[in-house]
């Protein structure tokens, strides 16, 4: 009796054990099938700092990723509203503002950048849906009021060219460098941060293709961020504004009087 | 060297504020304008966004004002009372036309309007001030200058009510007179968003018969004070003010103004007329230019009016 309870004991040790290395050896298949597609984006900067000398900044992208895959990096703010005035022709002749424009569900800033160029490796319906490229972006947002879509094809076009001008938008190929390191694939991107993009936080998102679809994303982001000086006196500009207006009337005050005073004793009278 | 502007959220070379404040100051000093209609347009072209320029413009005035007043006080040329009388006007002037922008938004078209508004009192002032102190000048060459013919303009001033002695201007006018005329500058300085020194310097030199140099001390110091108000304003409603950036543009102008006021005492008043009417008609050609050429960019910030 006791043999024979000893003996199933045994029996269900060992099938426990069974079970765990299979369980074993499910998990290590399982990590190891995920090890070589795993997409990872880690942005170098990602904590500008803006001081009094802040002029611009560069912000790097890298990672691992699939050397069978094409990569698309993107970094956008948050998307949302934005007013420009628009400029026509009055009277056939004057240019000038002709009224406003609200465009909806946009970022303030959108840069984008690929292996090859995001429409050849991508379907329609996947640069829509991740909102990659500038045709993209355009479907994603409304702009207001136009009458049809002829014409805000056009007026997003202009968007578009403003906010390159302003460097704040921008859209480049090929400047994406891959390597070998450790057995792991890696890339690498650089881009120029301009010190026109205000402050807030930047979501860094790597795509990876094939066979024109996104098979993996990873996400990182960049804060940009006022500090010191700069910081407080932004502050008070937006939370103090009588006391930063009454400060900003006596330095100027002071500074005018301050001047006068050094040119009389410096002579400057008549 | 660069520095960062907290309100304008840009980077700009230091020398960029300094040199326009130096030059925009000198002509302040010189000629009793505030200079917004050249500082503002030259620094949005520098990248600093319009609604934060004209502001900050407002703020770096004060202290250039304050000099050039200071240096023209020292010498005897600002008639305080009758600078009182034309605050006194544009500050009336300046709510009316407040108003009046919120009925040509409401109407459509502001914009349209206040660019004509700009455009015409430019040319018109500068070329009036041209053709007049030439014609003045070659007068003096020919003959010895004889008191103005009494016109009927004149003789409709003298009748009018109030009538006061403004001693250092050595005139004598009803107190209406620069009451009406400051506010009819408010009011068009509001509308057009700005100073408003252009036109307030040819009514004190044609309409007020104030000498030239006294005008130049006198419309700084009302200048000063409508840009304190302006100033406190936009801090208050806007936050618009970049105090970085006044203080490197007033670095410039607080010695420029110096420097020019120093300058226009060696200057007859015909000349320093000449000379502000050129820079006035050069300012409305420019704007002329940019409203018949095409714009390189269809959209702009917006905000503002």
């Amino acid at each position: 009796m006791v043999k024979a309870h000893s003996s199933r004991l045994m029996a269900l040790g060992n099938a426990g054990r069974w079970l765990m290395v299979v369980f074993i050896i499910c998990t290590a298949l399982l990590f190891s099938g995920s090890a070589s597609a795993t997409l990872t984006a880690r942005a170098n900067h990602d904590h500008i700092t803006v001081d009094f000398f802040y002029h611009g900044s560069t912000v790097s992208v890298s990672g691992v990723s699939d050397p069978d895959a094409d990569l698309v990096i993107k970094i956008t703010s948050p998307e949302g509203h934005q007013a420009l005035r628009k400029k026509g022709k009055v009277a056939g002749l004057l240019w000038m503002n002709v009224g406003n424009l609200d465009y909806e569900n946009v970022p303030a800033l959108y840069f984008l950048t690929a292996t090859k160029k995001p429409e050849d490796i991508l379907a329609p319906g996947e640069l829509d849906k991740a909102v990659i490229g500038y045709p993209a972006l355009a479907r994603h947002a409304e702009v207001k009021p136009v009458s049809d879509e002829q014409e805000k094809a056009r007026w997003f076009a202009e968007f578009i060219r403003y906010k390159e001008a302003s460097r704040v938008y921008g859209i480049t190929s090929g400047n994406i460098n891959m390597s070998e390191k450790d057995g792991k694939h890696t890339y690498y991107t650089l881009f120029q941060w301009p010190y026109q993009a205000s402050p807030g936080d930047y979501t860094v998102t790597a795509y990876a293709v094939k066979g024109g679809k996104i098979v993996e994303t990873a996400e990182s982001h960049v804060l940009v961020e006022q500090v010191g000086v700069v910081k407080r006196l932004a502050d008070m500009a937006k939370s103090r504004g009588a006391l930063y207006g009454a400060i900003s009337i006596l330095a100027a005050l002071g500074a005018g009087f301050g001047v006068g005073l050094v040119f009389r004793k410096g002579g400057g009278s008549h | 060297m660069y520095l960062y502007l907290p309100v304008a959220l840009t980077s700009i070379n230091i020398l960029v504020p300094i040199g326009l404040g130096l030059a925009v100051g000198l002509l302040s000093g010189l000629f009793g304008v505030g200079g917004g209609f050249l500082m503002t347009p030259l620094l949005i072209m520098f990248g600093i966004p319009s609604t934060v320029a004209a502001a900050t413009d407002s703020n770096q005035i004060v202290a250039a004002s304050t000099s050039g007043t200071y240096a023209h006080w020292k010498v005897g040329n600002v008639d305080f009372k009758m600078g009182l009388y034309l605050l006194l006007g544009g500050f009336i002037g300046g709510l009316a036309g407040v108003q009046g922008i919120k009925v040509l938004q409401a109407m459509g078209n502001a914009d349209f309007v206040i660019k004509m508004t700009y455009v015409l009192m430019l040319g018109i002032v500068g070329a009036y001030m041209f053709v007049e102190s030439l014609m003045s000048m070659r007068k003096k060459k020919e003959e010895t200058p004889k008191q103005a013919k009494e016109s009927k303009v004149g003789a409709f001033l003298k009748s009018l009510p109030m009538q006061t002695h403004f001693e250092k201007s050595g005139v004598t006018h009803s107190l209406l007179l620069p009451v009406i005329f400051g506010g009819f500058v408010g009011i068009l300085a509001a509308v057009m968003g700005v100073g408003g020194g252009f036109l307030m310097v040819p009514v004190m030199v044609y309409i007020l018969r104030m000498p030239m140099h006294v005008v130049v001390g006198t419309s700084l110091f009302q200048i000063l004070f409508n840009c304190i108000e302006v100033t406190f304003l936009q801090a208050y409603t806007n936050h618009n003010v970049d105090f970085i950036l006044a203080v490197l543009l007033l670095l410039g102008s607080t010695v420029g103004a110096q420097v020019g006021a120093v300058f226009g005492r060696k200057l007859k008043g015909e000349q320093l007329k000449i000379i502000l009417a050129v820079i006035v008609l050069v300012v409305t050609v420019k704007i002329v230019f940019e409203l018949t050429m095409s714009p390189s960019l269809l959209v702009s910030q917006g905000g503002g009016h």
